[in-house]
């Protein structure tokens, strides 16, 4: 056994490793890390991940949801530190696997992968704990000026490969369960791999093949249909996307910026460096979607709110069916908007030990009939004004581990309230 | 080493819940088996108000919190707080400053309606609060007379700072002589013509006799009751008996009477559910949290209580969002970067104030209408 699977052991036990061993793995990571683009290629099939924040047992419930490394293919959309009890073991365990598996796992910075975010959400303060001075923060906040910006996900299937799994509800004869002959574009699937709903593509006439569906309201997992929470505008299947060629999957930790307009400005950035307060590489890490027009100012003070026709304009412009994003709580765990144009994926389920929500991540099948997605031409999509198709998604939706199996420090409430 | 020092200082879990919920309390203390069902009930309860107690040391940090990162000016939190500032979350200093400033509002506009009529205020569960020497100091002319009522435990750690903070002494003899201060010779009670700490069970006030005496209070002057966190930690028909005494027997009618509550609210969703079991966790109970679970219940229950001349409510997201003036939004924004607006929005949501009063005979020109009426209160769809 190597020096690193050791390493790896000893992490997925919870148990934070030596300072010197953090040292090295650090030292590894960046030269990994410095070789890869500001914006990674990654191949389908790939399961896209979004904020963590430190919650340890629930990342190790996630692994067990979707499958362990190196046997799934992983994408984390950032925000690993912060908030949780467990950043460092959290990071420290998906960084040895970035520098053990590098074709397998992909980690791209989050806003909290910062000097300055950390010493306020809680990852700084766990390192002076747990080693009792700031080396180890500064090796980790080295290492995060290095992740890439985001990600590109070329080849992934538009319709999904039937699962075999089990309804976690007898359908009703409402329910929807898709032929054989029609596409599967959406699934959603509890943690135990059962499935809670199933939605089939539109034809390209804008027929949805069979009842758009319902979902049982005594379903285990209070998960809504695609759209999330309600009266986000995506709802409907007969937005948009339509059977044509698949386009590729831009994942970010936060959204868009108005200082970027094409794929190839995020990757001529200058990464190397602490988040700054504002530009494009800001942004990128702190911006949110949100029903307006155009651009608006952000409440968190740092990014902005870009609305539905941003969006389009630049899935349009950049051959893309979907931007994959993380970054804002979702109850539901997920919320696609903009008929589909975009996803929220949120993996921190009961966030922050208080707010009661699940979580989920996505999965994207490789295409296997016809070698994938045609590779995108640079911005000359040549596209009609439709759009690409959207990739088969599958969303695993899972709770906060057992209450149990998690070590809660003791001397700290469980989580803030107003008393 | 690091290992070993991180094992050290993080203890399981488990061991913390099975002291404080499953178990039972009595084990700690000795064998159950020799204690009566009744004594072992006392042990229970006596743990229990412990911790509701020790809750004012969890409000008097997150006071102290907010105030020394800019979101509150409070020169008086200091002399309450016990060594370094226990820096909270953004979030949390975001809704002490809320809340405070919330309260604030009511209360100033209580006082300076008719500003040379003399006041009163009865503060529940007052703890460490610092409100009455904020007030005394921002309205040096105020006739205010000031009641506070908490356990004994926390009124003596609260005479006790007083005694020793020439800032907080300085404060209240400047609004009375300073020979007419009187403490107890318990330290539990602190008695002057302005001021006024008394240690007092709120349960006692739930009786129908024997209801305990209120050195100083005024039976007749324009009364502001106070409850922060305070009644929510009762029984419900407790809470009920408590506001009939307060507002029958000791604030009889004709007083033009009033009660502010801050309480949780919305228990009944994912957050809601969380935060019940996480504070019951902690030990601590939310008694009233399901029966007024929602702003019209909470409006509907301080019309039941005889506030009959108004009742508004609204939650901390609400007040946040329109009570505060875009100038003064953008500076507590700046206070510190606040990157959890949904959890704030969710957080904010599960929290309100509700108000209501009665003017006595005063009707159109009463003191409480005429401060609250433009108030602006949320609706919540749930009629009342």
């Amino acid at each position: 056994m190597s020096d690193l699977d050791t390493a790896i052991a000893q992490l997925r036990a919870c148990r934070p490793i030596p300072e010197v061993q953090v040292r090295e793995l650090c030292y590894k990571a960046t030269e990994l890390l410095i070789e890869e683009g500001n914006v990674v290629g990654v191949d389908a099939p790939v399961t896209i991940c979004g904020d963590i924040h430190g919650q340890f047992h629930d990342l190790m419930e996630l692994f067990r949801v979707g499958g362990d490394v190196p046997e799934t293919n992983y994408l984390f959309m950032g925000d690993f530190v912060d908030r949780g009890f467990y950043s460092l073991e959290s990071f420290l365990l998906l960084l040895c696997l970035k520098v053990r598996y590098p074709d397998r796992i992909t980690l791209i910075r989050g806003n909290h992968e910062s000097r300055q975010i950390t010493t306020v959400y809680g990852f700084y303060d766990e390192c002076m704990r747990k080693y009792g001075s700031a080396n180890v923060w500064r090796h980790c906040c080295e290492v995060f000026d290095y992740l890439a910006l985001g990600a590109l996900v070329t080849g992934a299937a538009t319709s999904l490969e039937p699962t075999s799994a089990e309804y976690a509800n007898e359908p009703s004869s409402q329910a929807t369960i898709p032929g054989d002959d029609n596409e599967i574009e959406i699934e959603i699937l509890n943690s135990e791999g059962q499935i809670i709903n199933r939605f089939p593509r539109a034809t390209p006439n804008g027929d949805v093949p069979s009842h758009p569906p319902k979902l049982d309201s005594s379903s285990p997992l209070a998960t809504p249909t695609r759209t999330g929470a309600p009266g986000t505008g995506a709802s409907g299947l007969s937005s948009g996307s339509t059977a044509n060629e698949g386009g590729a999957v831009l994942c970010v930790h936060g959204g868009l910026s108005p200082l970027i307009d094409t794929i190839d400005k995020i990757r001529l950035l200058d990464r190397k460096q602490e988040v700054p307060h504002e530009g494009a590489m800001c942004d990128l890490l702190w911006s949110d979607p949100d029903e307006i027009d155009g651009w608006g100012l952000s409440p968190r003070g740092a990014g902005f709110l870009f609305g539905a026709d941003i969006v389009k304009a630049f899935n349009h412009k950049n051959d893309l069916s979907l931007i994959a994003r993380a970054h804002q709580l979702v109850m539901e765990g997920f919320k696609e908007m903009f008929e589909s144009r975009i996803v929220t994926v949120w993996s921190a389920p009961n966030y922050c030990y208080r707010c009661g929500n699940v979580a989920a991540i996505l999965e994207l099948g490789e295409d296997g009939s016809n070698g994938g997605y045609v590779a995108r031409s640079n911005g000359e999509s040549g596209q009609s004004g439709q759009g690409r198709v959207g990739p088969g998604r599958r969303y695993r939706v899972f709770e906060a581990a057992p209450q149990d199996s998690r070590g809660m420090p003791a001397k700290k409430p469980v989580a803030d309230y107003f008393l | 080493m690091a290992e070993q020092r991180q094992a050290a200082q993080i203890p399981n879990l488990l061991s913390l819940r099975g002291s404080r919920t499953s178990r039972g309390r009595g084990r700690g203390h000795g064998s159950p088996n020799l204690r009566s069902p009744e004594e072992s009930r006392e042990v229970t309860e006596s743990v229990k108000d412990k911790i509701v107690q020790q809750t004012d040391q969890d409000a008097s940090d997150s006071r102290m919190s907010a105030v020394s990162l800019g979101y509150l000016e409070d020169d008086f939190a200091a002399a309450f707080s016990n060594g370094p500032v226990n820096r909270r979350y953004p979030i949390i200093n975001r809704g002490t400053y809320a809340r405070t400033t919330a309260i604030d509002r009511l209360v100033d506009k209580f006082l300076s309606t008719y500003p040379k009529e003399p006041k009163q205020i009865i503060s529940l569960g007052a703890g460490s609060d610092t409100r009455y020497f904020r007030l005394v100091t921002s309205h040096p002319d105020i006739q205010l007379l000031y009641h506070e009522l908490d356990f004994a435990d926390n009124t003596r750690s609260k005479i006790n700072t007083i005694k020793n903070s020439p800032l907080l002494l300085k404060t209240i003899s400047s609004h009375t002589d300073v020979d007419s201060i009187q403490i107890s010779a318990d330290g539990t009670t602190l008695t002057s013509p302005t001021y006024n700490i008394h240690a007092l069970d709120l349960r006692d006030l739930a009786k129908d006799e024997n209801i305990p005496n209120l050195p100083n209070l005024s039976k007749t002057t324009p009364t502001l009751l106070l409850s922060e966190c305070c009644l929510i930690y009762l029984p419900p028909s407790s809470t009920i008996f408590i506001l009939r005494t307060l507002t029958q027997t000791l604030l009889p009618q004709p007083t033009p009477l009033s009660l502010i509550l801050y309480e949780p609210i919305n228990p009944h969703d994912a957050f809601g559910q969380v935060m019940i079991q996480n504070l019951l966790q902690r030990g601590i109970h939310l008694q009233t949290l399901h029966a007024y679970s929602s702003l019209s219940l909470q409006k509907q229950r301080l019309k039941d209580a005889g506030f009959t001349g108004g009742q508004e409510a609204a939650d901390v997201d609400f007040i946040y969002e329109r009570w505060i003036g875009k100038g003064e939004r953008d500076r507590v924004g700046r206070c510190e970067f606040l990157d959890e607006i949904e959890e704030w929005r969710l957080l904010a949501r599960h929290y309100c104030v509700a108000w209501g009063w009665r003017d006595g005979v005063g009707g159109e020109g009463g003191v409480f209408g005429k401060a609250w009426g433009d108030v602006e209160g949320q609706d919540d769809g749930g009629g009342g």
